[in-house]
Order: structure tokens, then C-alpha cells, then sequence
């Protein structure tokens, strides 16, 4: 589809710009939008291109959202510090995990990783002395940005941070993936035996790509507690990474951009028939994933490509 | 020794209801090797209508656990015909996702028929008292479970592993292409397994609602206990199943009566290491 | 704090929202859970303001008020933050409401220090939500406020010896501290404190435990919903009232999932600021109201704390419109009769103070249904752990 380079970054970039002069009485609401796109960035890292499927990414980003919860409420409230706090407690946990879940896969690693998460949220719990437990941690008050900017009531300087924030990582990724070894993460993705037999260590590549994809979702964590200057028990909820799987494959995995559209879609569709009708919306949600699956399997960004296989279908009909 | 005796009493007695509850699961996704995360969505449609035909129509509990049963198999079946074969062709991501979008609609549809508090079946006056086993008692319903256990896993390896039935099965799971060019109906024996499988996680959702009650987030509530069951046994082994749920059963009461601070970290921990040295399960035959 | 008020919020309305026509209308931004598995809270919340509504006019003085109704889904600060935010600037409301969640309300906290909006807690009852704005007024309960006379009422009847068992988690644990406190104070003592994984799903080594130490009672604190009802169940499988251990409890019969406990809960003890079954014309009259409006309904303490809160809410209107500061002040010393029973604010923890009842399960001879029996007020007490 995009022949010019970065077409489809600069067109995502001016409707986020776009966007606080469009909605100005809902930054708040798009701030958790980009959060949201960061976190799901980081998991298509691992699940596009790597073709790790996790149910358990949410202990990273809970992670890095106790850690620079932390960080600003004992040692200082800088921002920009407390996102490097929640990007190496993201990096670490995702490292010390990893060393244990890339070496299974399937069903065994879903579980794996559910593990890992329901056992960071206990400990969570348990410690309730430091993190508030489900009362939640508190007290956490943020310095202004750089020095300069200061969090304000309407959260323009939220938005404006985070979507730094997110330009900023979605670069990284994007270059990590161009490397060579987002290159070799796809070729285990697409073959593990292949990359083997060429002498790729596998096991060591998906450990490091699994690190990075850490500390992204830290990042994403890190930004939510500063934002919410609150961090909940909930951070580690299963339902998190489920639907982070889901908004994933909703936009297309392995694209990045895939990423940013799936967040947008899903979160606009939950915010909207949640505000009509709340009590059903869940039916909704459900209805919208067994489309993409059935309608357009590699997401959104499948859909002219679908349509254009539906014509194709049509006129070789006779073909078995 | 009375403490050994309780925390083999109640580990057996709950491992029994951790298999009942799971086992539906062990038959699609173990022996039809569909990722099926709907399944604790037969078990809330299997106890909504055993509630319902109980207590809003006045049913006796006798009558209405077969009805319930036989009303979610011919749910399955339909939702078979409709919905589940096209997804045991998906790739194991798609098939994930299709089965929690179908498990977000059903309790989307029972939240909206029936609410979101709990939705309970009241056992009959038969099954309320507890027996007296001398040095404690043991609550009726609990033996119920037990023997419907033994009774199902009995069923099942005769069912799989000895008739005609569970060869072809078998053989359809292995190669469907090639068993049925041998002539075997293969979409049958997929709808004849699949309604199995929903019927099982009915019973089990009824057996098992005195401890893990009924109510419109039943699946999602306990979804991670049916996979940790499931994947603790291994893929394609019932026994495995079965030899799990009691593991679990007997390692979590013994952890709630020995360190009940670190009961949950320490078995989600002992998990962990044993799908760590055992990816396959402890039963299971090899990965997929 | 009022010009910084004008400097955040006037800058920005009068920039974007040139019209001020609304200026007789007095929103009030409900935030509360209408999804997910707690949407039972929602529900009440909604069917509770809607009756008081249709008794009383949406008239307030000189004022219509209007409801907004937002989803929170559950406890989760991020989204309640920013739906506060969205009521705040692009709704423009001058309450909140609601709140099931401890984390939040506190998450909400900066944002009504800084806009003064007065914040009415239907629920949340950690006492300490009230310390993180001086905007918060709660029309519920805190834990120490029904748990420490409990203890009280349990030392007077001659238990001597109990075991708590809690959910190992915040509110668990806050209750398990007011129940220990107050009942070793009385001279009682607490043999064994269990705290119990909030994952649990079978009781039974826990009250094989409490049986094991053999007290005259266990005191239980646990999550409405499922743990409720296994523990309750397990309790009375095990023989344990038979054995002459009595279940003191707070919550855990509360109404809407009362009639699934079964006749396992006949003979529970709890001690509670609200019984469906309390014996009054006012909440009589509330019941019928409710009903007439909603016949599915069932009203427990969400369904009075919404109520009173409404009410409050009302009364904060009809003196001080828009004006947050002036609207606290008329109402911080406010009484009134409340289904539940005399009710007043208490200026200095903005909680109600109320009075604490004893009851008992039984089957009611006329409905056939169970109910909480009043068998008397054994405290009138504000929030008791303010100072805590």
C-alpha cells in the first residue's frame, strides 16, 4: 500500500496533532488512548514479529507502573526519570522471565506468562505496606516536564508528554525491527528450525527481543501511573493483556501501525457503546472480534486487500 | 495425622470438583486441540438454565440437571454447526480470539436475561447434610462429586480409549483428510465430541456451583483455573486431566492449610516449575 | 483555590463554550460501575437516584439538577480520572457522585481539590478516602464504624474467644485490625487470625481451622459475590454452628445476593448501618417507591447510600447552587431520616453518623424470602476510624 517512506507515521502523527485542536474537551481520554497504543506496541514486538502469543503482558506494564509510582512518592518526581525507572523494572522482570518462558511455547507459555502476572499481582497485594495495596499507591505527585511544563487540570501537558513519549518509543521500534535483529525475530517467527540450522541463536534473540518489548510496556505503565498519579492492583488484571491481544490482531499484527489503528478502534467502540449502553456494550466487543476473525483475519489493514480477494474469488469462481 | 487426613480429604474432594469443571475443556481442547477459552460459557449456560428451570419454574433438582445438560448440548450443537467449525481450522491466535469474543456475547445475553448477581441451584434436602466421617464430616454434595468423578473419567477412557468412536476420533484429530477418505465422517464425530465436551462442562458447572457459584462472569472468573488444570494434565490426555486436577486439588489445600500467607504465590510458583521441566504437561504426548 | 479555579477552568470554558445559558441547570456527574461484574453496583446507584428523582421533581430550589450516568466498569483509576475530567470540562457538572472503589475515589481527589466540586462516595469505605480532599462527603460506611461495635455487642454477650477470618486484601485486612482492637480493648481475646488468599475458592481448610482452635465465634470479613457465598456455605457444611461457633459478619448478607445463600445463612449474625428489613414508615415507603418504579428491584446499602447521597446532593443545591465551598458548609452538620434509620453528617470526617443495628438471617413469615432481622441499635458512631 505505502510506497512513499513513513507514510502512514506522518498521517497517524497529524491526526494526533489533529486531534487536541479537535477534541479539546477530551485529552484526558486520548492521553489513555496513547497509553494504551504504547503498551500494544510493545506487544506486537513480541507477538508480530516474534510470534510469541502472551496472555501475560501486563505484568511488565504493572511493573513499570509500581516502580515509577515508586520512584516519584520516595526519590523524586521527575518525569522523565520515573519513565526510565519503569522502563528498566519492565526490562528486568521481562528479562528474568523471559530466560524461563522463551524456552516454551503454545498453550504452555499462555500459561506461563498468566503465572507470572497473577504472581507479580499477589505480591502487589501482599506488600501492602509499600504499594497501598487494593487501596491503591498514592501520594505520588509529578515535578513539571523538562522543568518547564506543568501538569495541568485539563491535561494538555499530559497529552502533549505522552505523545512525545509514544513518537519517541514507536521510533525505537520501528528501527529495532528493521535491525537485524527484528529481522532474525521474524525469521524465528516464521520458522524456528530455519534460523537454527543458519546458526541464529534463537532462544537469545527472542530473549532480547522480549527484554526491549519490557520495557516499552514499563514505559507505557510508567506514563499511566504519572498520568493517574494513582497505581491500582488492576494494572496486573488479566483482562488487560487480554485485550491488548485483541485490540493487536483487531488492527493487524506485525506492522506497528496495525498497533495504533487497533487501539483506536477498539477503544473508541468501548468508550462509545459504553456511554450508550453500558450493560450491553460487552456484546458488542464480543461481536466485533468474531467478525475480524472470521471477516478479515489480519485485521483492519486486511480489509482492502480482503475486498480485493473477495472480486478475485468472484470471477474464479470456477476454480475448486 | 488428622491434619494429614484433612488435607487429603478435602485435596481429593476438591481436586474431584477442579476436574468436573475442567474436564470439558479436556476433551475440546485436549482431544479436539481447539484453543476453546468458551467453555466455562457452556458451563454458565448449563447452570443459568439449571437455575432457571429449578427455581423459576419449580422443577425438581433431579429433573432439571438432565434437562439443563441436554438444553446446552443442543446449544452446542447449534453453535457447532454456526460457529465452531470454521474456527478448529484457524490458527491456535484466531481461534483464542473467536472463542473469548462468542464467551463475551454469552455473558453479555445471560447478564441481560437474568442479571449479574449470583444465579443459584438449591441442592435437594437429600443432598444438604453432611456424612460423619468420625474424625470430621463431609458435606453430601461433595461425595456426589467425587463419584460423578470417577464416573466420568470411568466413562471417558472406555468411551476414547476402548470403542470405535474414540478411533476414529482419534484418527480424525491425527489427519482428518486422510480419515475421511477412509471413509469416516468427520464432521460428525467433530459435533458428536464438541456437544460432549459443552454437555461435560454443563454437568461440571452445576456439580461445581456450591463452591464456585454460577453468575454471568463465571468464565471469565475462573477461566484461568480451567487452563491451568488443562495444562498442567497435558494436551490430549483425560488421565492427565484427571491425575492434574487431583495434584492441584491436594497442593492447593495442603499450601491453604500449611502457609496460607504465601499459599497462592507458592502455587502459581510450583506451577511455573513444573511447566518449566514438563512443558507437555505431566501426562501429555508430546507438543502439538 | 477559587482563583485558581477561574485561572484553569474559566480560561478554557470561556475560550471553547461561548454560551452560558445553562446556568439554572446543575449537573451531577455519576461515576459508577454499569459493566463488567460489578455492574450490580451501578444498578442500585441508578435505581436509587431515579426514585428519589421521581419523588421529589428535578427541581432543587431554584435549580434543575440533571444526572449524568458514566461507566467506570470496576475498580480502575485510570478510566474513573478521566471521566471526572471529561464531567468536569466538557460537561461542565458541579458534583460527583458514586464511587464503589476505593483507588477510585482517590484517584479523583486532585481534581475536585483544585475545581471544588463536592464529591458525594456512595460506597467506597476505607476511611482515609475522606483525608485525600476536603470535597469528599460520604453517605455510606466505613469499615471501623460497623466493626469496632460489633466487637463491642460480641464481648457483652459473653464471647470471650473468637477467630477472624478475612480476605487477605486492604479492606480485609482494615476490618480484621477494627475487629482486634476494639474486642481485645473490651478484654476479649482474638486466638488466631486467618487471612485468607483472595483467590480462594474452597474454604474448607480455613474452617477446618477455625474449628480446629474451637472459639465461640469466627468474625468474617470477605468480598460480596462468590466468596461469600462458598464461605458461608462451607461454614454451615461443616457443622460449625452445630459446634457452638457463632458467624459474626458485616456485609456479607447484604440483600442482593441474600436469597442465593440459601438457608445456610439462617441464624448469621451481622452488624450493619442498613437492613432491607429495617422497621420504619421511611423505609417502607422507600421500598414501595423503588419497586413501584422498578419491580425487579432489590434495595441494600449501595441502594440506601445512593439514596442518602442523592439527598444530600439536593439539599447542597437548594442552599449554595453551583457554589462548592458554600454547598459544604450548609450541609455539614445535616440531618434527616433516612430508610436506614436517623442519619446526620458529622462536620469533621464528612462520613455519616448513624446508627449501628444487630441482626439476624431469618425467613419472613409473610414473603417467604430471607431478610436481615433488626434486633436492636448496639452504637450510634460516626466514622471511628478517622483518628486512626
Amino acid at each position: 500500500m505505502a510506497r512513499v517512506p513513513f507514510l502512514a507515521e506522518a498521517v497517524m502523527l497529524a491526526c494526533a496533532v489533529a486531534a487536541f485542536y479537535v477534541f479539546p474537551y477530551d485529552l484526558a481520554l486520548i492521553t489513555r488512548f496513547l497509553v494504551m497504543i504504547l503498551f500494544v506496541l510493545s506487544l506486537d514486538l513480541v507477538l508480530g514479529y516474534a510470534g510469541i502469543a502472551t496472555l501475560g503482558h501486563a505484568a511488565l506494564y504493572g511493573t513499570g507502573a509500581y516502580a515509577a509510582g515508586l520512584f516519584a512518592v520516595h526519590v523524586s518526581g521527575d518525569p522523565l526519570t520515573g519513565l526510565a525507572v519503569g522502563a528498566g523494572a519492565g526490562a528486568l522482570l521481562a528479562f528474568a522471565s523471559g530466560l524461563l518462558l522463551m524456552r516454551s511455547h503454545g498453550l504452555t507459555l499462555l500459561m506461563l506468562s498468566i503465572a507470572v502476572t497473577l504472581i507479580c499481582q499477589e505480591i502487589a497485594n501482599k506488600a501492602r505496606d509499600v504499594t497501598g495495596g487494593a487501596d491503591g499507591l498514592r501520594g505520588i505527585r509529578m515535578e513539571p516536564v523538562l522543568g518547564i511544563f506543568k501538569f495541568d487540570f485539563i491535561g494538555r501537558t499530559g497529552y502533549w508528554y505522552a505523545l512525545a513519549v509514544v513518537v519517541a518509543c514507536y521510533a525505537v521500534l520501528k528501527i529495532a525491527t528493521l535491525s537485524p535483529l527484528g529481522l532474525s525475530a521474524r525469521g524465528i517467527k516464521d520458522s524456528a528450525a530455519r534460523m537454527v540450522a543458519i546458526g541464529s541463536p534463537v532462544y537469545w534473540r527472542l530473549v532480547t527481543v522480549y527484554t526491549i518489548s519490557g520495557a516499552i510496556a514499563g514505559i507505557a505503565g510508567a506514563l499511566a501511573a504519572q498520568v493517574t498519579q494513582l497505581v491500582s492492583l488492576e494494572v496486573y488484571a488479566f483482562n488487560l493483556s487480554a485485550e491488548a491481544l485483541i485490540m493487536l490482531v483487531l488492527g493487524g499484527a506485525g506492522r506497528l501501525y496495525g498497533a495504533v489503528i487497533g487501539v483506536v478502534i477498539f477503544m473508541t467502540v468501548h468508550h462509545v457503546a459504553a456511554a450508550v449502553d453500558p450493560f450491553n456494550w460487552l456484546f458488542i466487543i464480543g461481536a466485533l472480534i468474531l467478525s475480524v476473525v472470521f471477516l478479515v483475519p489480519s485485521g483492519v489493514l486486511g480489509i482492502p486487500a480482503a475486498i480485493s480477494d473477495l472480486f478475485r474469488r468472484g470471477n474464479d469462481a470456477a476454480r475448486p | 495425622m488428622s491434619l494429614l487426613l484433612n488435607i487429603a480429604v478435602d485435596g481429593i474432594a476438591y481436586g474431584m470438583i477442579l476436574f468436573m469443571i475442567s474436564v470439558g475443556l479436556s476433551v475440546t481442547m485436549g482431544l479436539m486441540r481447539v484453543i476453546n477459552l468458551a467453555h466455562g460459557a457452556f458451563a454458565l449456560v448449563g447452570g443459568a438454565l439449571a437455575h432457571t428451570i429449578t427455581l423459576r419454574w419449580g422443577i425438581g433438582y433431579y429433573v432439571a440437571v438432565p434437562l439443563a445438560i441436554a438444553g446446552t448440548i443442543a446449544l452446542a450443537l447449534l453453535s457447532e454447526r454456526v460457529l465452531f467449525r470454521r474456527i478448529y481450522r484457524l490458527g491456535e491466535l484466531q481461534q483464542v480470539l473467536a472463542t473469548i469474543g462468542i464467551t463475551f456475547m454469552v455473558i453479555a445475553v445471560v447478564n441481560r436475561l437474568l442479571g449479574s448477581s449470583l444465579l443459584s441451584i438449591p441442592l435437594p434436602a437429600s443432598l444438604q447434610h453432611s456424612l460423619d466421617l468420625g474424625f470430621r464430616v463431609l458435606p453430601a454434595h461433595r461425595l456426589v462429586v467425587i463419584l460423578a468423578g470417577i464416573a466420568v473419567i470411568i466413562g471417558l477412557v472406555l468411551t476414547l480409549d476402548r470403542s470405535r468412536f474414540g478411533t476414529r476420533l482419534r484418527a480424525s484429530v491425527d489427519n482428518r483428510n486422510i480419515a475421511s477418505s477412509l471413509g469416516i465422517n468427520t464432521d460428525r464425530i467433530y459435533a458428536a465430541t464438541f456437544c460432549l465436551g459443552a454437555g461435560l462442562a454443563a454437568l461440571g458447572g452445576i456439580l461445581g456451583s456450591e463452591l464456585l457459584p454460577i453468575d454471568a462472569y463465571y468464565p471469565l472468573r475462573y477461566m484461568v483455573l480451567f487452563l491451568i488444570v488443562v495444562s498442567v494434565g497435558g494436551m490430549g490426555s483425560i488421565s492427565g486431566s484427571f491425575a492434574a486436577a487431583l495434584a492441584l486439588g491436594v497442593l492447593e489445600t495442603a499450601s491453604r492449610y500449611l502457609i496460607p500467607d504465601a499459599g497462592t504465590i507458592v502455587f502459581f510458583a510450583l506451577v511455573m516449575a513444573l511447566l518449566a521441566f514438563r512443558p507437555a504437561g505431566l501426562l501429555g504426548k508430546g507438543m502439538t | 483555590m477559587h482563583i485558581f479555579k477561574r485561572a484553569a477552568l474559566a480560561a478554557t470554558i470561556a475560550a471553547l463554550c461561548s454560551s452560558d445559558s445553562w446556568a439554572d441547570t446543575i449537573k451531577v456527574g455519576v461515576i459508577a460501575e454499569f459493566s463488567g461484574p460489578f455492574a450490580m453496583y451501578g444498578k442500585q446507584y441508578r435505581e436509587a437516584v431515579e426514585t428519589y428523582v421521581a419523588k421529589h421533581g428535578t427541581q432543587a430550589g431554584e435549580h434543575t439538577i440533571e444526572f449524568i450516568y458514566k461507566d467506570v466498569g470496576g475498580s480502575n483509576p485510570d478510566v474513573a480520572k478521566t471521566l471526572a475530567q471529561e464531567l468536569l470540562i466538557r460537561e461542565e457538572v458541579d458534583y460527583l457522585a458514586g464511587f464503589t472503589f476505593t483507588p477510585n475515589a482517590l484517584a479523583v481527589a486532585p481534581l475536585i481539590d483544585q475545581s471544588e466540586t463536592p464529591t458525594v462516595i456512595f460506597n467506597a469505605a476505607t476511611s482515609s478516602i475522606n483525608k485525600g480532599s476536603q470535597y469528599f462527603l460520604r453517605t455510606s460506611y466505613t469499615l471501623p464504624q460497623v466493626t469496632a461495635p460489633l466487637a463491642d455487642w460480641t464481648f457483652d454477650q459473653g464471647i470471650k474467644t473468637v477467630v477472624t477470618a478475612v480476605s487477605d486484601y486492604g479492606p480485609g485486612i482494615d476490618a480484621e485490625k477494627a475487629f482486634k482492637a476494639a474486642f481485645e480493648k473490651k478484654g476479649g481475646k482474638v486466638v488466631d487470625a486467618i487471612r485468607m488468599p483472595v483467590a480462594t475458592t474452597d474454604f474448607t481448610p480455613f474452617i477446618q481451622r477455625v474449628r480446629s482452635q474451637n472459639p465461640n465465634a469466627v468474625f468474617a470479613f470477605l468480598p460480596g459475590g462468590p466468596p461469600t457465598f462458598g464461605f458461608t456455605k462451607t461454614y454451615n457444611e461443616n457443622g460449625l454452628a452445630k459446634s457452638g461457633i457463632r458467624f459474626l459478619g458485616t456485609a456479607e448478607t447484604e440483600e442482593s445476593n441474600l436469597q442465593a445463600l440459601g438457608d445456610a445463612a439462617i441464624g448469621l449474625t451481622t452488624a450493619f448501618h442498613y437492613s432491607a428489613a429495617h422497621d420504619s414508615d421511611v423505609a417502607r415507603e422507600f421500598n414501595k417507591a423503588i419497586k413501584d418504579k422498578f419491580p425487579n428491584a432489590i434495595t441494600n446499602w449501595a441502594s440506601v447510600g445512593a439514596y442518602d447521597g442523592t439527598h444530600l446532593i439536593y439539599e447542597m443545591v437548594k442552599a449554595a447552587g453551583s457554589d462548592g465551598p458554600k454547598a459544604l458548609e450548609a450541609v455539614k452538620a445535616l440531618k434527616w431520616e433516612s430508610p436506614r434509620g436517623p442519619v446526620e453528617m458529622d462536620p469533621q470526617t464528612r462520613t455519616v453518623k448513624q446508627n449501628v443495628y444487630i441482626r439476624g438471617v431469618e425467613r419472613d413469615t409473610v414473603s417467604g424470602l430471607l431478610v436481615n432481622r433488626e434486633k436492636g441499635v448496639i452504637a450510634t458512631v460516626g466514622d471511628l476510624g478517622w483518628t486512626q
